[in-house]
């Protein structure tokens, strides 16, 4: 990195933590610290909530999914918008009406302080892991690729976070977020062209696109039902739209971002105006990745984008044998690039039948430099069975590194700090919020927040206490956390084992009057187990986890209130 | 407090309707991307 890369990186962290820790002053009470005194304009919660979701493991691993798998997982958010539309018209009005901190606090106006204390801890654990890997995942991508000390970039990430989101709360959060999207926006546009401007003379964009689509890198949709194919059309409209129904709507991290809204309106306009969005813009660091894939067709690569891993092959006994393979590898990929040129030219010229020898010939030769890859893989496996072999998420940060100029890399690297800076702040935000309000308010102080000024100072210091906590919970398991497969499918997963059930919890809240609290604490026990037991002994995709805990749970409690099991004791709460 | 308009659009009918109709223009948008390029 140059010295202008570190100005502009340190200058962008700087300017962050500051802006934060200014628009946070003043928060007098618990209202103030966790939910900005409900003063948030629909744009700013817009920015908020795609700020919140997007992680920086989004912008590493995103591109290099769409590198090595194409364009199929943007159609993982396409049940996004429907879940949009039924949260702000049902679950919006029902949170401001009751004026509620937490999504959690509505449960026990619901059904009982056990099912409201159920569905917080399985928030507190969930959550906590994955602000964990929130500051893990970009720290490791970080440390291989640019040889920084791993524990040294932990602190770092998770450090300036604490800095502002402690000492502003809610108003820190959403603000900086705001700036946050902005340096993400321009870092990756800046990116995006200059990917585009890096393809060999004579390569058109139009040429890229056509290439990109034969290599089967611009497969977006996929209309055919397959339980085991993680991302199609019925699994992503189905499988994500209770993803998104569990995430937007019983997530305190999300839930706390629209709670910020002025009013019903502008929280609702901010759903949907994510809802609007969200699709095109991961379309768009897919469509980078494709890119990417074709910018490496006309220029050398590395054979495996982990320089870690692939280093510790060469100097093992395997070392002979990987370089072989990668020889192999280098030869399939001069001759690829070769029949690229030649399917473009061929294209060029107009003829149909040379046209189609060339295709035939390119997607041979990509064949052929694939299986070399594979190989390459295999060696590293032989070498160490648990190495890990997956290497999407180094691919955007490798071409990063090595071919976009001096003061681009440290805009891209400001853009990947501000993106996990955002995600991790919102989720410490969340963390504490219900701690505070879940645990604190709830069995320890039961005085009301702002009864006098002691106590709300006193409940703020608890509040900030408990981000200072959950700060230093996700660094310590950041710096404990151990190899995963793809990163990004990790944090999913992790999610999709507890948000159905939580959905499942809510749904029968809002829509089934005549289930109560026991019922519904029975029927999530069970449906938790029975999504674990999913996971551990079946190959259904991970999305469809949601449908089966928030079924269960929804089946179960109906199936125990038409037996009797605390029917009576329900008190509705509806908007 | 349910009953506010919009900043936009008219009614929430009719921006939930946008949502929805955004989204299957881009569904249809990316099929065509997908047939086209394949």
């Amino acid at each position: 990195m140059s010295l202008l890369d570190w100005l502009v990186l340190g200058g962008s962290l700087v300017g962050i933590v500051l802006y934060g820790v200014w628009r946070g002053r003043g928060n007098r009470d618990l209202g103030a610290y966790l939910l900005a005194d409900r003063t948030m304009r629909w744009p700013t919660i817009t920015l908020s909530i795609m700020a919140t979701q997007a992680s920086a493991i989004t912008f590493l691993s995103t591109p290099g999914q769409g590198f090595a798998d194409g364009m199929r997982f943007v159609q993982f958010y396409f049940g996004l918008p429907i879940a949009m539309v039924i949260l702000a018209a049902t679950a919006v009005p029902i949170y401001h009406r009751l004026k509620v901190f937490t999504a959690y606090e509505y449960l026990e106006r619901r059904f009982d302080v056990k099912t409201r204390t159920l569905a917080a801890t399985l928030f507190l654990v969930q959550r906590g892991l994955a602000a964990g890997l929130t500051i893990y995942a970009p720290s490791l991508i970080l440390s291989v690729l640019l040889g920084w000390n791993l524990h040294i970039t932990n602190l770092v990430m998770g450090g300036l976070v604490v800095i502002y989101t402690t000492s502003g709360g809610a108003k820190a959060v959403s603000h900086t977020q705001f700036l946050q999207m902005m340096v993400i926006f321009f870092g990756f546009g800046v990116a995006f062209v200059c990917i585009l401007a890096s393809l060999p003379g004579g390569i058109t964009i139009a040429d890229a696109v056509v290439v990109a689509g034969k290599l089967g890198k611009l497969n977006a949709v996929d209309f055919s039902f397959d339980l085991q194919n993680r991302y199609n059309f019925w699994s992503g409209l189905i499988g994500g739209l209770f993803v998104a129904l569990s995430y937007f709507g019983t997530d305190q991290s999300q839930v706390g971002r629209y709670l910020t809204g002025r009013s019903i309106a502008e929280s609702r306009t901010g759903l949907l105006a994510n809802g609007i969005v969200k699709v095109p813009m991961q379309f768009t660091i897919l469509f980078l990745g494709a890119m990417v894939y074709v910018f490496f067709l006309f220029s050398a690569q590395p054979v495996f984008f982990n320089p870690v891993e692939a280093e510790r092959v060469r100097s093992s006994t395997h070392g002979a044998e990987f370089r072989r393979v990668e020889e192999r590898y280098e030869a399939a990929s001069e001759t690829r690039r070769a029949r690229a040129v030649e399917y473009v030219e061929a294209r060029r010229e107009g003829s149909a039948a040379s046209a189609a020898q060339a295709e035939k010939a390119l997607l041979e030769a990509d064949a052929v430099t694939k299986a070399a890859r594979e190989d390459a893989i295999g060696v590293i496996q032989k070498n160490d069975p648990n190495a890990q072999t997956s290497d999407t998420n180094y691919v955007f940060l490798s071409f990063v590194l090595r071919h976009l100029p001096a003061g681009i890399v440290g805009l891209v690297l400001a853009a990947i700090f501000a993106a996990s800076m955002s995600s991790t702040s919102a989720e410490l935000n969340a963390l504490s919020s219900t701690t505070c309000v879940d645990y604190y308010k709830r069995f320890v102080d039961r005085t009301p927040d702002n009864a006098d000024p002691v106590t709300a100072h006193r409940d703020v210091l608890v509040s900030k206490g408990a981000t200072v906590f959950w700060a230093l919970f996700a660094i310590g398991f950041a710096e404990y956390a151990s190899r995963l497969g793809s990163l990004i499918e990790a944090v999913n997963i992790l999610g999709s084992l507890v948000y159905g059930t939580i959905l499942g919890v809510f749904l029968v809240a809002f829509y089934l009057k005549r289930v109560g609290g026991t019922a519904v604490f029975a029927a999530a026990l069970v449906s938790e187990a029975a999504v674990v037991a999913c996971f551990l002994f079946t190959d259904i995709s991970f999305l469809w986890y949601n449908a089966v805990g928030c079924l269960g749970v929804i089946a179960i409690a109906l199936l125990l209130a038409s037996w009797g099991v605390d029917a009576k004791k329900s008190v509705p709460v509806t908007a | 407090m349910t009953d506010e308009k919009p900043p936009f659009g008219g009614s929430w009918s009719r921006l939930y309707a946008l949502v929805l109709l955004n989204l299957a223009a881009l569904i249809a948008l990316l099929t065509w991307f997908t047939k086209a390029f394949e």
